[in-house]
């Protein structure tokens, strides 16, 4: 419960404040991301897959939006799952992840013939995104170590 | 082990129902079935953007204001340089205005005498060190000043240039104490000689050579004129007559004259270049006041 609702809060600090701020680069770090990550480090695999899914369904229903229904819902499933799993040690988790989801997400843009998915995407908004995001990633980190112990399924 | 395989049940589930959606979503286009789930979307979080958005806006305009405070230093630098700029401008269109009004009068002044006049401004002043009243004026060779030529303003007689380079020129004020010009008192033929007596230029002696003829209070001084119009020029509107000394058992009458030029704040002046071919006479000197002139 607290996991959703914190992946909604997030959802909306994203889109109302984050996406706005402006920062050099033109770019935001992805905090929906880094909630969907830490939720599912502390609930592991299937929680994070659903938590992952739905936070993904959310984030393609959120106005604005310009994108085809569940290509976030994939992404986030995704990632939800490799960071319930866990890949190594944590810090090497949310680094995975942070990595993996831009890139998953172009490249189902990339599948579906996405018009805004292109080249300079991929070499100067996905490198600046995913460089603010592991900056913020502290945060998620020292939240999961307040919210609990980490739990791993093997 | 039973929980790994059912988290990877669920997860290839999940993404096969993310797969299908986003397909039927993409095939579908406008017409697709989750428009629906879309415009709840929209109605629910966009209100709650909007309430959350009106809430939240100092914060995200303090966090804007945190994350563009470089750029925001940089603009104000910029603004702030423009702004003095502008300012800057803007006196000096004041000055400008004020500037041209001087000249307009200087050259009505010219105007009326027939007087071929240079413009020129007053650039430097000699001052406290020394005991000279003169100004340099920012008019030389180039412009066909030579020395002993006659300087006036709007309002009247000024000076004469004493040095000349190729484009500045050195003007003593009838003010300075060793400045002599040959005077009319207005409407007669009674000649004089002014004398600067210092005093900021205030104040101007006028010599009378005749002492019997009458000189009032009010009597109005103009230029008498040199031969060829050096140093001065015929009928330039030197001053009014503020007191008469009485001067018993001497041969000359002398009085105090008030300049119509201010000499302590020339800006604008002429540099008369050609004399007019006959004397004005009192035709530039500037209307009586209406009280008198009802008399």
């Amino acid at each position: 419960m607290i996991g959703v609702l914190i992946v909604l809060v997030t959802v909306l600090v994203q889109v109302i404040v984050v996406n706005r701020l402006g920062l050099p680069g033109g770019a935001a770090p992805d905090l929906v991301l880094l909630a969907v990550v830490g939720v599912a480090m502390a609930r592991g695999p299937v929680a994070g897959t659903v938590i992952g899914f739905c936070a993904g369904l959310l984030v393609d229903v959120v106005p604005p939006t310009a994108h085809l229904l569940g290509q976030y819902a994939f992404v986030l499933a995704l990632v939800g799952y490799l960071a319930g799993r866990g890949v190594g040690s944590p810090v090497t988790t949310v680094i995975v992840c942070v990595l993996i989801a831009p890139l998953l997400a172009a490249g189902l843009g990339g599948l579906i013939s996405d018009p805004r998915v292109t080249i300079a995407t991929l070499t100067e908004q996905i490198p600046i995104t995913i460089v603010y995001t592991l900056i913020a990633s502290p945060v998620v980190m020292w939240l999961n170590g307040r919210g609990g112990q980490l739990r791993y399924a093997a | 082990m039973g929980e790994s395989r059912r988290a990877r049940l669920i997860l290839g589930t999940l993404l096969t129902a993310a797969l299908i959606i986003l397909t039927i979503d993409h095939r579908t286009g406008e017409g697709s079935p989750f428009q629906p789930v879309r415009t709840a979307g929209a109605w629910f979080f966009g209100g709650a953007e909007q309430v959350v958005g009106t809430v939240g806006r100092p914060v995200s305009d303090f966090l804007h204001a945190v994350a563009s405070a470089p750029s925001a230093q940089r603009d104000i630098k910029r603004l702030q340089a423009e702004n003095s700029r502008l300012r800057a401008g803007l006196d000096a269109n004041r000055l400008d205005a004020a500037r041209s009004a001087q000249l307009k009068r200087m050259l009505g002044l010219a105007g009326r005498g027939g007087y071929k006049v240079v413009s020129a401004n007053v650039i430097a002043r000699r001052g406290v060190p020394g005991f000279e009243d003169a100004v340099q004026l920012d008019a030389g060779t180039d412009d066909g000043v030579r020395p002993e030529m006659t300087v006036l303003n709007g309002d009247g007689l000024v000076g004469r240039v004493i040095h000349v380079s190729r484009s500045t020129s050195t003007a003593v004020l009838i003010s300075d104490r060793a400045s002599a010009a040959g005077a009319r008192l207005e409407g007669g033929e009674e000649i004089g000689v002014v004398h600067g007596v210092g005093e900021n230029g205030r104040l101007v002696q006028f010599r009378l050579l005749d002492s019997t003829a009458p000189m009032t209070r009010g009597g109005r001084i103009v230029s008498f004129g040199s031969q060829r119009g050096a140093p001065y020029v015929p009928g330039v509107p030197i001053g009014v007559i503020e007191r008469v000394e009485a001067t018993p058992g001497e041969l000359t009458r002398v009085a105090f004259a008030r300049p119509y030029a201010d000499l302590t704040a020339l800006d604008v002046v002429g540099v008369v270049v050609g004399a007019p071919a006959r004397d004005p006479r009192d035709a530039v000197l500037p209307e009586r006041p209406r009280k008198e002139g009802a008399r």
